[in-house]
């Protein structure tokens, strides 16, 4: 099977999916799998859950994917982002026990597909994220140190401000600054 | 970003989702934020996964029904014409339709709705009359607010349908209710007891002037 594309020796993930969607291609889902597992599973553990029940969670997800596979756009996200919304939302259903929620987000998903405006294609979205990869490793340190927190330890600004003995207004301004500059990287402002 | 990274409560997650649902400009918002979160995702190490974590996944697979991928349930998404239903994320806390809620008296002009099952945090529901002025008043603690209905002005400017205030205790306002139609809001706030203060405040006039 050929569907690894190399750019940048990225591997063309949306192009995994599209092979688990068309054919239920149990190959290309495994590869997705042991390349994003240990990242969800480094995700999952980062927001203070124990490593078991993230295990579970990467499972769920996983599965999640592999239903889903057909409601995959690659014109409106990366595989990563995708993950990660999956991982995400599945996060704050099982830890806080939020009720609806991933009801909620299906439905705020399907607003836009209908809505959806074809235009973007999935090379050029694909792109987005090898300059999105250039603008996160072009950071400067404190302002990456941050954006991790934010992301991965899902601290908020004042608990990043605490633990890194920072004014919040500074924390707030960084965090700025950071955010504008990967969402420059994005190639739209909202 | 908050949003993004699940680092907000559960109270102020609805008010969100509730402005998410009716505000496209903002969900293509909270895309990019997730395509940051997916990157940095991709970007760093995984941590290794216990051994047989494949096998157990796959195993998973096979036990799925095989058209599985083409299946998935639809949720019930709200209709969007209909101008009796609520932001269908607040229907888990208030139920679906405006003509049905239970409000609640709590001052000259002022009803309010307290959500069920809000685990983390207070969210609302809060119906001001018409072309009503509500004393000068801060706020506690963090607040997020959204217009579900009518429309208020304060010295921050003019909250119509849809609009988000993010009010915190530095903020002091005196929102006027908009004639015609009462002024709906649904708000979070993150300290317990804050809303029968902030009422009380809210109803002693001059307090703060």
């Amino acid at each position: 099977m050929s569907v690894t594309v190399s750019r940048d020796s990225t591997t063309d993930w949306s192009a995994h999916m599209a092979a688990v969607a068309a054919r239920q291609d149990v190959d290309a889902f495994m590869r997705i799998f042991d390349h994003f597992g240990p990242r969800l599973q480094r995700y999952l553990v980062g927001m203070s859950i124990a490593p078991s029940q993230a295990e579970e969670l990467v499972q769920e997800a996983m599965l999640r994917v592999w239903r889903r596979a057909a409601q995959f756009d690659p014109a409106r996200a990366n595989v990563s982002t995708w993950l990660f919304r999956i991982a995400r939302n599945l996060y704050i259903d099982s830890v806080r026990n939020e009720p609806h929620w991933l009801e909620i987000q299906d439905a705020l998903d399907q607003l836009d597909d209908l809505a959806a405006t074809p235009g973007e294609s999935p090379a050029e979205s694909f792109a987005d994220g090898v300059g999105l990869e250039r603008a996160v490793n072009e950071l400067p340190p404190q302002q990456a140190r941050m954006i991790r927190m934010s992301y991965f330890e899902a601290k908020s600004h004042s608990e990043i401000a605490r633990e890194l003995g920072q004014p919040l207004g500074s924390v707030k301004s960084s965090l700025r600054r950071a955010f504008a500059k990967l969402q420059a990287a994005l190639g739209k402002t909202p | 970003m908050a949003y993004s990274s699940a680092s907000l409560s559960s109270a102020f997650t609805a008010v969100v989702a509730a402005h998410l649902s009716v505000c496209g400009a903002c969900r293509e918002r909270l895309r990019q934020t997730d395509a940051i979160g997916g990157q940095l995702l991709s970007q760093r190490d995984g941590l290794a996964l216990s051994p047989g974590a494949s096998e157990r996944l796959m195993a998973k697979l096979k036990a799925e029904p095989s058209a599985s991928t083409s299946t998935a349930t639809a949720p019930s998404t709200p209709r969007a014409d209909d101008p009796d239903a609520l932001p269908m994320p607040l229907w888990p806390y208030f139920g679906r339709s405006y003509r049905e809620l239970d409000w609640k008296w709590i001052g000259p002009g002022i009803h309010h709705i307290r959500a069920q099952g809000v685990r983390e945090d207070h969210l609302m529901l809060l119906r001001v009359a018409p072309g009503r002025s509500l004393p000068m008043h801060t706020h506690g603690s963090n607040e997020l607010t959204m217009i579900l209905r009518g429309a208020y002005d304060d010295r921050l400017g003019h909250f119509a349908p849809g609009d988000m205030a993010d009010l915190d205790c530095d903020i002091e306002h005196q929102p006027v209710t908009s004639p015609g139609v009462p002024c709906i809001c649904v708000a979070a706030t993150d300290a317990p007891l804050m809303f029968s203060g902030w009422m009380a405040r809210m109803l002693q006039p001059f307090v703060r002037l």
